[in-house]
């Protein structure tokens, strides 16, 4: 009996492979209204089911797979599924987000998460249908790469509107950033969700279902529907993504002078116009696709369809470009798609990949390496041969991949080159050179996963106006790029109010995505509160509903805390202290030690986090309802 | 009036108005129809056949409809000779004659309900149409598709023309 009017399915399933049980448990009420959905209750549920001294590789180690409250419903662009973990990558709370129909599909077959514990002596799969929910033998399908793997599934089931999430075998062979995928397309790349799967040797979770998602007030949804697509008409940033996907961003990136191209050494690419995204486009591209219910539609299709090993793939992502393309120093677009394909098809993710063997480049170019360590690859920037080269022998961990299989924080330990090593909290810098400004780097620094450029949004100074700085932020500074003032604040709400998205299960392309301040507040806030209650029949104001997002940043933190990650580890790599980019426009850009310093003091203190520890204020927990006896 | 019913119509000239598989046209679809979100409840699907190619589906209001014909209660009716087929769900026993019969799969047992369900162009504003993304889903008659292809074809021909003009 579903004891929710609307939004939710109303169940999680919890299986423990160790044992093989499965159990269906309905979902509580009072959780529900505190974590609303998808990363709320993955962060929740890890935080109280994984003790501090779990390894990630552990049996008792857990794996959430969750919806967003509002994934399900003809609600504009709402698609996203969460797979969180403790990430091998870090040993911090992980997580990562992806779309596609999986999310949706979990929630008609009768569940809004899947809490997996446990090991299989044997590889498996989940197969959840209706509310109902079976291991299967997945001996044959261990070793099979993710199309077949897929394939084959799809084929068992006799059903094609089964949506599978599957790993690879950079998941089974432990590849520390090995990913999952899902209906082929729709990567959760980041964090080593993969890698943990296949720890557990659960090698594919197929969902089918038919049953309704409810909704409370049906009219009132519809205003929504209606209020949401008018307020994202007509954005600028929709028309680019539509055109180019998210390699519009290359454009963006090169202007400024702020890729990570060589490994973070510079902030241009050399021949940069070669992959941009209108190249990708008139080369490759089969058409624009869509998520569940997307009016954004960024995906591309692309195809390599002549030559010896034609191909057809979801993407380039912009990040594909950056992790494949700029970091080591490839300008030949044919070969970062096909680097981009092999990453989806062994299951890792390739900004890790790309961000491993642009490290490797580096060190060897400086001496650090040589041919003897590197399989006697000529493994220099640019060498299109070696980047599909050791892609193929991460995934399998041989000779030098075994190492480069590890990530950049171990490859720095071990090679004792932690300097070059471009990461926070052992995940890599993605997205782009954040030395140009502080609020940049400090949105990826305390990004609760690593390093990240999705857990806040540091743009908002591009564009708030003055009146509304001071209303927000308290001072009208914050709408001055260059003042370092009320940017610890505004790095801070747009963190809560980003993590809502997360929660509901909606992109952030159509969320975040405006120039407009209030906009934002009411896109982001406003309509999604709206949109909640409509579904859910659950009372919840704006207000309440940015306390959600300050909740579940808040139990991330006390995660990361109990990890051991204190002060220290929200800091950026030393190289963007130490090294002022060389050239390009934002030539001489370089981090400055003490305003970093101080804008994380004001960032914990907006946050009533301890300056010292960044450990959250008994004053603070209490106000999140986050009082110490409810924490285990 | 010539009769009516949704078209894909997508544009050669434009890789950007083409189905995208986002499924807002079965999603809205059961909403407007069921007031849940489902797809499966749909009365139209997006049938992705790969490498790119996904195309919607939905009832073609056929003249010589076989689930009309085939229907042993007249649940399954025109109400009008120019009209779109629907079901009367109070006559409607289930049987799934009309799904055997319709050449295209357009018509399905409600998972619910177990009753045909079809398109209805929603009263003479299908959602689909409404809510489509890219936009390809239009409801017109029969002539105005003729000439939207025509125009294609004629595109063709004018590129042709030219080229062998130009040697």
């Amino acid at each position: 009996m579903n004891r929710f009017q609307g939004g939710y399915a109303g169940r999680i399933l919890y299986v423990d492979l160790t044992d093989g049980t499965l159990d269906s448990r309905p979902l509580s009420r009072v959780f529900a209204e505190k974590y609303i959905g998808g990363r709320g209750f993955s962060s929740r549920i890890l935080l109280d089911e994984i003790p501090a001294e779990v390894d990630p590789y552990s049996p008792r180690n857990v794996v959430v797979i969750a919806s967003g409250a509002l994934n399900g419903l003809p609600m504009p662009s709402a698609s996203r599924l969460v797979t969180a973990t403790k990430s091998p990558m870090t040993g911090a709370l992980g997580d990562s987000i992806s779309g596609g129909y999986f999310a949706p599909e979990l929630k008609y077959a009768g569940f809004d998460a899947i809490v997996i514990t446990g090991a299989s002596k044997e590889p498996v799969y989940l197969f959840i249908k209706d509310g109902e929910a079976e291991l299967r033998p997945a001996q044959h399908l261990w070793g099979c790469k993710v199309h077949e793997t897929h394939q084959r599934i799809a084929a068992e089931t006799n059903d094609e509107d089964t949506h599978v999430l599957v790993i690879g075998p950079a998941g089974e062979n432990l590849v520390r950033y090995a990913c999952v995928v899902t209906d082929k397309e729709s990567v959760g790349g980041r964090c080593g969700i993969g890698a943990v799967l296949g720890s557990k040797r659960l090698k594919a979770i197929a969902v089918r279902g038919t049953r309704d998602v409810k909704i409370a007030d049906p009219p009132r949804f519809k205003k929504v529907i209606d209020d949401y697509l008018i307020s994202i008409a007509g954005e600028a940033w929709t028309e680019s993504l539509r055109r180019l996907g998210t390699p519009f961003l290359t454009e963006h990136r090169q202007t400024l002078g702020i890729w990570g191209a060589k490994n973070f050494q510079s902030g241009l690419v050399e021949g940069g116009e070669k992959i941009s995204g209108e190249v990708f486009r008139k080369k490759f591209l089969v058409k624009p696709l869509g998520c569940m219910a997307c009016f954004i539609r960024c995906r591309r299709y692309s195809a390599i369809t002549a030559g010896d090993s034609p191909f057809y793939t979801k993407g380039p992502e912009y990040e594909s470009i950056h992790a494949l393309g700029a970091k080591p120093n490839i300008t030949d677009p044919e070969t970062i798609l096909r680097a981009h394909h092999l990453c989806d098809e062994y299951g890792m993710d390739e900004q890790s990949a790309g961000s491993a063997i642009a490290m490797a480049m580096e060190l060897f170019e400086r001496g650090l390496l040589n041919r003897n360590q590197t399989d006697g690859q000529e493994l220099v920037f640019g060498n299109e041969e070696a980047l599909l080269y050791f892609i193929d022998k991460i995934a399998s961990r041989q000779g030098f991949g075994d190492l480069l299989a590890e990530g950049t924080k171990v490859m720095g330990e071990k090679l004792n080159a932690d300097y070059y090593a471009i990461h926070v909290k052992g995940l890599e810098v993605d997205a782009a050179d954040p030395r140009k400004q502080e609020t940049r780097a400090l949105t990826y620094c305390v990004a609760t996963r690593g390093a990240c450029h999705l857990r806040g949004n540091p743009y908002i100074d591009e564009f708030i106006k003055p009146e509304e700085a001071k209303a927000y932020f308290g001072t009208a500074a914050v709408s001055d790029i260059n003042s370092l003032e009320g940017k610890g604040k505004m790095v801070a709400w747009s963190e809560d109010w980003v993590t809502l998205s997360d929660l509901m299960g909606i992109c952030k392309f159509a969320w975040y995505r405006s120039r407009d301040f209030s906009m934002l507040v009411k896109r982001g806030l406003d309509m999604v509160a709206e949109a909640y209650q409509a579904a859910t029949g659950i009372p919840m104001t704006s207000r309440e509903m940015y306390r959600c997002g300050e909740r579940v940043y808040n139990v991330e933190k006390i995660f990361n805390l109990r990890q051991g990650f204190g002060r220290t580890a929200d800091y950026p790599p030393e190289r963007f202290f130490k090294e002022p980019l060389p050239t390009g426009p934002a030539k001489g850009a370089v981090l400055n030690r003490k305003n970093y310093d101080r804008l994380l003091n004001d960032y914990y203190e907006a946050r009533g986090w301890s300056p010292d520890s960044g450990v959250p204020t008994p004053e603070k927990l209490k106000e999140l309802g986050l009082a110490s006896d409810e924490i285990k | 009036m010539a009769k009516e019913r949704i078209w894909y119509v997508e544009d050669s000239e434009n890789m950007d108005q083409i189905c995208s598989r986002c499924r807002m046209c079965e999603l809205i679809c059961t909403f407007h129809h069921h007031g849940v979100g489902n797809p499966y409840r749909s009365r139209i699907r997006v049938v992705a056949l790969g490498k790119g190619v996904d195309i919607p589906v939905t009832c073609l209001n056929c003249e010589d409809a076989p689930c009309v014909n085939i229907c042993p209660t007249g649940a399954m009716h025109r109400p009008q000779p120019d009209s779109m087929v629907i079901v009367n769900q109070d006559v409607c026993i289930g049987c799934g004659m009309c799904v055997n019969a319709c050449p295209i799969g357009a018509v399905i047992l409600d998972p619910g309900e177990g009753t045909a369900l079809k398109c209805d162009l929603c009263d003479g504003d299908p959602q689909c149409v409404k809510y489509c993304p890219a936009k390809v889903l239009k409801l017109s008659g029969s002539a105005q598709f003729s000439k939207h292809r025509m125009k294609g074809f004629a595109r063709l021909l004018q590129t042709q023309t030219i080229n062998t003009e130009t040697g």
